[in-house]
């Protein structure tokens, strides 16, 4: 692949001018003579992984030469406790400067009027930079203000084994729905006894959430209704057909899947132990370093479609940067930062490229950029890349705009009480029917909205 | 030159000694105590203090209406019960063991402190660790042994959940049980023991009638405060299991804290304490009533 840039396509090369505008008109705001000379240490949450770093850096590039007095830090929560870590520090009024967070908490945060409006930013880093398939408020808006700036976005897909698979003669998994999945699961489970057939989280915790979530709205179910004030509309028959189908897939996942979160999933698949399970980009990453002979077998691909609405939803994580309100010095400053750090098509290539295929790129530019390419996983995987970076907008889904009919400000707080996974371990785990089990979840559901009107608008 | 001196009554002195415990009790212990009561009767929302409003009995009523919150009191008791049972048992053990004039016996008295000095949070997780169904190395020697034909999940089902945690906190805090019970054989005066010899009483009666009586007063103070240790004990339980699989190893402790922090219900988080509190108040007090506790010193 040419990184020659005079063989750069017109389309990048003027959507990569636009935003070097935008980046020198952000320049031209701050001249040496208005420089912030404010000190000390401007603390960033983000997740697990690289590319929080490499933001980081970025905005340093950004201090450096319009505060000196500045360092951006980033400090790392792991995703079971981002929702503690998040209320107790915002509880005691020590919030950090800015946050990379996934939208449902986003959400939460900006329906409670917790973060600053970040229009004037989105107008700076161009507001028709955004990637075909997605739209701003995918990563948080309310009530017609933007709150959140896309980091990324990341879609959980079905890795698989394709050389169990091909062993095996079973058909392309592209071509599946549920119950080619579940018997693709069952044969693999029978043929190939030490190793489980398919993999996903069942634990009391977020990760499961997000794994049933997907089902859920594979199946055409939701947990509310957000045309209709919120209705809570999980006691359903979809709900039970979704979690009816986690049963039925349970005999061919890893006895400990029960206690399973992301770390478990991403060692499941990365060790050799499963030969198919939902997760996100991370694990290519990590099979890449640490299993060569995993990371050559797998491919991903779009889910499995359900039977009859032939929706193959995933779970997926429009992570952004949004900007606490209260207690935080450095507004202006950050808001600067990131506006030099999402201007600049370099800086974005480096943070996806610190985990390909994990974290996706947003704006069209940078999506559509050859340098994007230029990575050995991409090299190696262009197919399974390019699922998890284009060709999953398509089935993007959320809890918190559940099949993108709505911004849901309280999937947050549903995370934060492990309402799905919680139904889901009625059924796994107690053996309660799954209509039973829905109907539990409903009630968890109900008692959040009524607890939470005030966030509904 | 004359020096003048002031002499304070020994009154004022004991009084100045005491001021510092006293102002840090109230700060760290009284304080928190009546902060937790005044906010069991709040709706608190730790995000929107603008919206607290007095709710009175609600919070109290929402727990006594929860069915986890009396499937965690449930839980809470059976673990209690057996860390101690087993705590006693092999804490009053060790220690006879331990009583015993060894070459080289402080050694293993100084080992057996381990486990309680290590901080929780490095010994959950080195146990989740051991526990792992895959690479655990409890599992690893019981196949190795041929013990176990298939890899026990140990933090996978509800009853091997509860039991990995009772052992968890019986190896943590039966040093403390040894501590006790040990530094007491010691002051037991040897005649008794003679005297009993020459009655011609074997070693399980000079157990039961000499030492066992002589512990009793040491082993009902350790049992009501690993009692209550034990009941409140929330980080060995949520770094271990975080209340799973499910919600079958929540206790109360676990339960608050899921209340106040997961669901924002921070009154009611606050409640469940009170009623903790509460609980454990009234158990001591009818367990030290029952065993007699300090009946000797009151008859003298």
């Amino acid at each position: 692949m040419s990184t020659d840039k005079t063989n750069i396509p017109r389309r990048d090369f003027l959507a990569g001018a636009a935003a070097g505008v935008a980046g020198a008109s952000l320049l031209g705001a701050f001249p040496a003579s208005a420089q912030s000379a404010k000190t000390g240490t401007v603390r960033c949450w983000g997740e697990p992984g690289p590319y929080g770093g490499v933001a980081v850096a970025a905005m340093n590039e950004w201090a450096q030469k319009n505060a000196p007095g500045l360092k951006f830090e980033i400090e790392t929560i792991p995703w079971d406790g981002v929702y503690v870590k998040l209320m107790t520090d915002l509880a005691a009024q020590r919030p950090p400067a800015l946050i990379s967070v996934e939208s449902p908490i986003a959400m939460q945060l900006m329906a409670e009027n917790l973060l600053v409006s970040l229009d004037d930013v989105v107008d700076k880093v161009g507001r028709n930079r955004i990637a075909d398939g997605v739209k701003w408020e995918y990563w948080g808006s309310w009530k017609g203000k933007q709150y959140v700036l896309p980091a990324h976005h990341q879609p959980h897909l079905l890795l698989v084994r394709m050389d169990i698979i091909k062993d095996l003669g079973l058909k392309d998994p592209d071509t599946w729905d549920w119950n080619d999945l579940l018997a693709a699961a069952r044969t693999i489970s029978q043929k190939k006894p030490d190793i489980a057939g398919f993999t996903m989280a069942l634990g009391r915790n977020l990760c499961t959430d997000y794994h049933f979530s997907a089902l859920l709205h594979s199946a055409g179910g939701r947990m509310f209704d957000a045309a209709n004030k919120f209705q809570v509309v999980f006691d359903s028959p979809q709900t039970v057909e979704a979690l009816t189908f986690v049963k039925e897939l349970r005999p061919y996942m890893p006895k400990g899947a029960v206690e399973y979160s992301f770390l478990q999933v991403v060692d499941a698949h990365v060790t050799g132990k499963t030969a198919m399970s939902f997760y996100w980009g991370r694990t290519l990453g990590r099979a890449a370093e640490e299993n060569k002979a995993v990371f050559a077998a797998t491919e991903a691909f779009n889910h499995a479609r359900h039977p009859k609405t032939g929706r193959r939803s995933n779970w997926n994580d429009f992570q952004g940067w949004c900007i606490p309100i209260r207690n935080n010095p450095f507004i202006d400053e950050v808001k600067a930062a990131l506006i030099y750090y999402q201007t600049s098509k370099d800086w974005l290539i480096k943070y996806s490229h610190s985990l390909v295929p994990n974290v996706a790129p947003t704006y069209k530019d940078v999506l559509d950029a050859p340098e994007l390419r230029n990575h050995p996983i991409f090299q190696a995987k262009s197919r399974t890349v390019q699922t998890y970076f284009k060709d999953s907008l398509a089935h993007s889904s959320s809890s918190a705009n559940e099949m993108l009919q709505g911004v849901n400000p309280l999937a947050g707080i549903v995370h934060g009480r492990s309402v799905l996974a919680q139904t889901v371990q009625k059924v796994v785990i107690d053996n309660m029917a799954p209509a039973e089990a829905a109907k539990w979840g409903a009630r968890e559901l109900e008692a959040i909205r009524r607890d939470n009107m005030r966030l509904l608008g | 030159m004359n020096r003048k001196t002031t002499v304070l009554p020994d009154r004022i002195v004991g009084l100045l000694f005491v001021v510092p415990f006293v102002v840090l009790a109230a700060v760290f212990m009284v304080y928190p105590v009546i902060e937790a009561i005044r906010m069991a009767f709040l709706s608190y929302n730790p995000l929107r203090p603008d919206l607290t409003t007095f709710v009175a009995l609600a919070n109290f009523a929402f727990i006594f209406e929860d069915p986890l919150f009396w499937d965690s009191f449930g839980q809470a008791t059976v673990w209690t019960v057996l860390s101690i049972v087993f705590q006693t048992v092999f804490g009053v053990g060790i220690a006879l063991l331990l009583h015993q004039a060894l070459a080289g016996i402080a050694i293993f008295r100084g080992l057996l402190l381990f486990p309680y000095i290590v901080p929780t949070v490095v010994i959950a997780l080195i146990w989740r660790w051991i526990f792992n169904p895959e690479i655990g190395v409890v599992n690893h020697a019981l196949l190795a042994a041929g013990l176990i034909q298939t890899p026990i999940y140990w933090l996978s089902t509800p009853e091997m959940a509860m039991a990995s945690t009772i052992m968890l906190n019986v190896w943590k805090y039966t040093p403390f049980v040894v501590i006790c019970v040990l530094a007491r054989l010691q002051t037991v005066p040897l005649e008794l023991y003679d005297a009993a010899k020459v009655d011609g009483a074997g070693i399980i009666r000079r157990f039961l009638d000499v030492t066992l009586p002589q512990l009793k007063e040491v082993l009902i103070v350790v049992i009501v405060f690993r009692t209550i240790w034990t009941f409140n004990k929330f980080e060995e339980i949520y770094l271990l299991t975080k209340g799973g699989p499910g919600t079958s190893t929540f206790n109360l402790a676990v339960y608050s804290f899921e209340q106040s922090i997961a669901s924002l219900r921070l009154g009611v988080g606050a409640a469940t304490g009170v009623v903790m509190m509460v609980m454990l108040f009234l158990g001591s007090v009818i367990y030290l009533r029952v065993s007699g506790f300090g009946a000797d010193e009151k008859s003298s």
